[in-house]
């Protein structure tokens, strides 16, 4: 038991370290390339739960902020010149202002309305970017410049800046699991009445939420664009990036600190495979009608998602719970 | 009886903080074409346990959610101590020292005990807020509350499990963690046995020694004439008797609204 849960605790630690040196051993290809977009899966998807999973409002709205990140990091550079790896934080946070404003406008009702205004968003900052062709060059696009580094090397920077976001999504996450902050997030999608007569300001707590949940999405689009060093109206706001956020959640677990995270490493490497053996005429559609099975058979037999089933399965019989202190941190949640 | 307010040179602040009347003045709520209260007025003094009875759906449970938020009244006003109630939302409510319990108990059924005990929160501070929830005096005031109502030791228990009495235990422990003045119970006897009842009778007891003040909805006279006093009778939307148990109990208007018509 006491090997168990030291072995619990430190493993993060051992595949943090382990994710640093890969690098190292081999700096090009495939692989960093995978891992790379593993982690700006997973800290996005680390974000979506905040919003999604502790309070319980699903936002299908991540990719807007996703591909606004990306345009502002990309204005930013071309036009003063100010490199994106010291922008991507400050864009998140206006990704998160937006976010409260946006949060501000829809989530002092309760219900659907916060749904309908999200994915609303999306497309109005995609028609927005389409249209104003004096500023974003509308459906041309950006073009960044390149990074001054050997081809073969470029993507080290970017593959340790997206370990670093996932890094903070998790302790952010681990960090509101444990607060006030996050049982009232709970409590919202437990019981919102029942929050607001426990003296939560539900509204207040739900846009907090939110502009720290959009953050990561914000500062992932705008490291992902000078990734590409492109950035178009289509790329910027693909849908399909909040539906991934989405079903990496719910595979995972929703509401769990490392659900979505595990989520992020079975969906992502799983698609890109599909992407990669497919004909590539193919590969587009193909790989969407797979993520859509993965959906349907998750609702249909895993409802809870692989951690909060797994957990259950484990606590089953006359087990104690631990202490709430080891509930509230690492992977343990009640539920 | 009056809300004690500090004036200069006045006695000293009491150690706790005074509690206030609630004060309500013509309220109206309907619903589409029914109307849940009309013209309803009484008060509730600061310090008393004071019951509100009726028939069922004479407007009880309407009243308390127009007090505590739930609902906007058409016309009519709340106060409490200096402010205006009506207009705010439960939060707010809360804040100024109002806490409530449901008709169904309403808990969080998939977190611990102990994490229900966190929730209630009086005072917004974003330092409060970001520090870890569970620990220091609001976990000691945690602690103290489940001992006194007995279900301490099922502090990390999903609240799901707990049996009918129990949960009803902890949703009026969780309220009193906000610290309120004034706590409105909505039917806390109901579906209790009367062991539990007992035990209840005991607590409100003791709290109201404390100096809390209560307003109880509750359908068991033996409780409430117990218990209670003044008590308070709707009908229909509006106040038709008010008293101690013994008037109320003779008053034929109240065995009319009761039996009548």
């Amino acid at each position: 038991m006491r090997i168990d849960q030291r072995l619990r605790r430190r493993w993060p630690w051992a595949a943090l370290a382990l994710f640093a040196v890969v690098p190292l051993a081999m700096p090009e290809g495939f692989y960093l390339d995978l891992l790379m977009f593993t982690f700006m899966y997973a800290a996005m998807a680390v974000g979506w739960d905040i919003m999604g999973g502790y309070a319980g409002y699903v936002s299908l709205g991540h990719v807007g902020f996703f591909g606004l990140g990306s345009y502002a990091a990309a204005l930013l550079l071309v036009h003063l010149g100010l490199p994106v790896f010291m922008t991507a934080p400050l864009v998140g946070l206006m990704a998160s202002l937006l976010g409260a404003g946006l949060g501000f406008i829809s989530l002092r009702t309760r219900g659907p309305a916060f749904v309908i205004v999200t994915l609303t968003f999306t497309y109005v900052a995609q028609l927005l970017m389409l249209d104003l062709k004096s500023v974003t060059g509308g459906s041309q696009g950006i073009f960044l410049p390149l990074l001054d580094l050997p081809a073969n090397l470029v993507i080290v920077p970017f593959y340790y800046a997206m370990l670093a976001l996932l890094v903070i999504a998790i302790l952010v996450s681990i960090a509101i699991r444990r607060s006030k902050f996050g049982l009232g997030l709970i409590a919202i999608r437990e019981d919102e009445g029942k929050a607001e007569a426990s003296g939560v300001n539900t509204s207040l707590y739900k846009i907090l939420a939110f502009a720290i949940s959009v953050w990561f999405a914000g500062t992932a689009g705008a490291l992902h664009a000078q990734y590409l060093n492109y950035v178009d109206p289509d790329l910027a706001f693909e849908l399909i990036i909040t539906l991934n956020l989405i079903i990496m959640s719910l595979f995972g677990s929703r509401g769990i600190v490392w659900g979505p995270v595990l989520g992020a490493f079975v969906i992502y490497p799983l698609s890109a495979y599909l992407i990669f053996l497919l004909p590539s005429r193919l590969a587009g559609q193909l790989h969407l009608v797979a993520l859509g099975v993965v959906l349907v058979l998750v609702v249909m037999f895993l409802p809870d998602g692989v951690l909060r089933t797994y957990m259950a399965w484990r606590k089953k019989g006359p087990k104690d719970y631990g202490s709430v202190e080891a509930q509230a941190s690492m992977a343990e949640a009640p539920g | 009886m009056i809300a004690a307010s500090n004036q200069p040179g006045g006695p000293a602040p009491p150690i706790a903080e005074p509690s206030a009347n609630l004060v309500i003045r013509s309220l109206e709520k309907s619903f589409g074409g029914i109307t849940a209260l009309s013209d309803c007025s009484f008060e509730v003094r600061a310090g008393s346990i004071t019951a509100l009875i009726g028939p069922n759906g004479s407007g009880k449970t309407t009243l308390f959610n127009c007090v505590t938020g739930f609902y906007r009244p058409e016309r009519g006003e709340v106060r409490f101590g200096g402010a205006l109630l009506a207009r705010l939302r439960p939060n707010e409510v809360v804040h100024l020292g109002i806490a409530r319990t449901f008709q169904i108990t309403r808990i969080f059924k998939n977190m611990t005990v102990l994490e229900n005990m966190i929730v209630p929160i009086r005072q917004i501070g974003l330092r409060t807020l970001f520090t870890a929830g569970i620990k220091g005096p609001e976990r000691e005031r945690a602690e103290a509350l489940l001992e006194f109502f007995g279900i301490a030791f099922l502090r990390n228990e999903p609240a799901g499990r707990l049996s009918f009495g129990q949960q009803k235990l902890l949703e009026l422990a969780a309220a009193l963690m906000a610290e309120p003045k004034l706590l409105m119970l909505d039917e806390p006897a109901g579906g209790l046995n009367p062991v539990m009842i007992d035990r209840l009778t005991a607590y409100i007891r003791e709290l109201n020694v404390g100096g809390m003040t209560f307003l109880i909805i509750e359908h068991n006279m033996g409780f409430v004439m117990e218990l209670c006093e003044p008590v308070i009778v709707i009908h229909r939307g509006r106040v038709i008797a008010e008293g101690s148990p013994a008037e109320v109990r003779a008053n034929p208007a109240v065995l009319d609204a009761y039996l009548g018509d």
